[in-house]
């Protein structure tokens, strides 16, 4: 019986999708440069990053839309394509368009036909939230409603893993947080979900992991609060009174990052704790200090000028 | 059986589609049996075209049961590929189980299930107006015949869709298609024609399309020679899509 109910640790489990040392370039940019990645079953995970990181190509690859110049990517054990056409993987491109001149239901329906393990369409429907809009005409669609009857088309049946690229362009902020609850549920349901978004928010409040994508490299990956402590967790804010010694300030522990404007100090710190204790040990006296969390917007473009400024040197 | 399922699925709301658009129903159904109408009453009833002994509403006929075929095939096909390769509809198809190829089958299947109607339309048009007698099975085999043949032109239509996009896409068909159908004497037989176009109407796929009805209407077998022409055709535009088709994918 205790063999039974034994799982493998997540280290020792076969990965979802596994990409190893995965290239892809377009003329002399490369888009995807030497990428490694894994995830694993039942997992949720944002791909992070800004435009031209390489995001969609990266959903590409892992679709099977776009063949690697060199490495290997897996979904389940095998190709992309193998995968899709067992029905294990459901997909919601940015680049995904609709079929017009039919309706929200056709489409749907359409779908469900498609799918080797589909669910009825009145219940993909009413999940997406469109029952109501199910007789509308595919090309009367609000943005948001399109984004919505796409989220339908990739979750027409029983898929394992389910890829959303960005899925809430176009939604009002209601719609979204609607969106999301929706999409916690496919979560809930023991599914593995991909989301690519440059909605940092998002990707701090729905996702167990988040993938920091740059020049097509993986940046980090983590969950949101290492990812914050990786690119400098605290802000730590003063105001300092007479000649300020920035070369000392500069020496302080745990310090990413410093901003001297006038007689205001401001730094980012790994370990704000410790930061602020080695100031007061420098001798001076800091006025109107300040400690505060960075959003994982600010920890993003930390991390991405880290990288950069690593670049150019 | 899986993807044929699928298959059939698209097929199936394709026609749907297809049936629903008046324009595009108008034009491949109605238009060809006006323009026969058109066509033939310039000319008395038992006027001949040189060297066929056929009356001119008898050739006019297949002529233009052979042009509403080509325009049921050729403008469904090419412009809703193009558009929809735009759209990115299919991209989104590329992530079902739906195979590449079932796409482009279900296309020309849905044009060729619209191109039927065009071309009966077109015979009940010479049969009850222009008083065109024929034996049933030259009436069976015309069908057949102009309906198979349109396949080699639904191939052309998949290449275009796959060649040009945008704007491009309607004037490349338009020339494509009133360029075979006029230079292959769909419109009024080719032995009016110069010398020079004569000679290029010989080659031209629409030209050996529309032989192959012409010789059943005279009781003849269908020649060889036309039938090898459309072949080559045939190899020659589906090749051709088949290769547009993949190089599309690799870069979509």
């Amino acid at each position: 019986m205790e063999d039974m109910t034994t799982t493998a640790a997540p280290a020792t489990t076969t990965p979802v999708v596994g990409f190893d040392q995965v290239t892809k370039t377009y003329g002399s940019v490369r888009a995807v440069d030497g990428l490694s990645l894994r995830l694993y079953p039942g997992e949720t995970v944002a791909l992070l990053g800004p435009n031209g990181a390489g995001k969609s190509t990266t959903l590409d690859l892992l679709l099977g839309l776009k063949n690697a110049d060199s490495g290997t990517v897996n979904v389940f054990g095998t190709g992309p394509r193998e995968a899709i056409v067992a029905g294990r993987v459901g997909a919601m491109l940015q680049s995904g368009g609709l079929m017009e001149d039919v309706t929200v239901a056709e489409l749907v329906k359409l779908a469900c036909s498609l799918h080797p393990k589909p669910y009825k369409a009145a219940e993909v429907m009413a999940r997406a939230g469109i029952t109501q809009i199910a007789d509308r005409k595919v090309n009367k669609l609000s943005g948001g409603q399109a984004q919505r009857v796409r989220f339908a088309l990739a979750t027409a049946g029983d898929s394992d893993l389910i890829i959303l690229d960005e899925p809430t362009t176009g939604m009002d902020v209601s719609a979204r947080q609607a969106f999301w609850a929706t999409m916690r549920e496919q979560a809930d349901q023991g599914r593995t979900v991909l989301f690519a978004t440059h909605y940092l928010e998002e990707a701090d409040a729905i996702a167990d992991r988040v993938l920091v994508l740059h020049r097509g490299r993986l940046l980090a990956d983590g969950t949101a609060a290492e990812i914050k402590a990786k690119a400098g967790a605290r802000r730590v804010a003063f105001d300092l009174e007479g000649d300020i010694d920035e070369p000392a300030l500069r020496g302080l522990p745990f310090l990413t990052s410093i901003d001297v404007s006038g007689q205001t100090v401001r730094i980012q710190s790994a370990d704000a704790d410790a930061t602020v204790r080695a100031l007061y040990g420098l001798g001076v006296y800091p006025r109107n200090l300040e400690v505060a969390g960075l959003g994982l917007e600010q920890a993003f473009v930390a991390i991405t000028e880290a990288e950069e400024a690593k670049q150019s040197c | 059986m899986l993807n044929t399922f699928a298959t059939q699925a698209l097929i199936k709301l394709e026609l749907a589609r297809a049936l629903r658009n008046k324009k595009f129903l108008f034009f491949s159904v109605l238009y060809p049996a006006i323009i026969y109408l058109i066509f033939s009453s310039s000319s008395g009833s038992n006027e001949k075209v040189s060297d066929t002994g056929l009356t001119v509403a008898t050739y006019l006929m297949v002529s233009m049961a052979s042009f509403g075929a080509l325009t049921a095939v050729l403008m469904g096909n090419s412009e809703r590929i193009a558009k929809e390769r735009e759209s990115g509809w299919v991209r989104q198809l590329r992530l079902t189980p739906l195979p590449g190829r079932g796409y482009v089958l279900a296309k020309t299947a849905s044009a060729a299930v619209v191109s039927l109607p065009s071309i009966i339309v077109v015979f009940i048009a010479a049969a009850a107006i222009k008083h065109v007698r024929l034996d049933a099975w030259q009436w069976l085999a015309l069908v057949g015949v102009i309906w198979a043949g349109s396949l080699v032109f639904a191939a052309l239509g998949v290449a275009i869709g796959y060649v040009a996009s945008g704007d491009a896409v309607r004037p490349i068909t338009m020339i494509v298609y009133f360029g075979l159908s006029i230079l292959g004497g769909l419109w009024m037989p080719s032995t009016t024609f110069p010398q020079v176009l004569q000679d290029i109407a010989k080659w031209l796929p629409t030209h050996a399309y529309a032989a192959l009805g012409q010789a059943i209407e005279q009781s003849q077998a269908p020649h060889a020679t036309d039938i090898a022409i459309l072949a080559v055709y045939f190899v020659l535009f589906s090749g051709g899509a088949a290769w547009l088709y993949r190089k599309d994918t690799l870069k979509a």
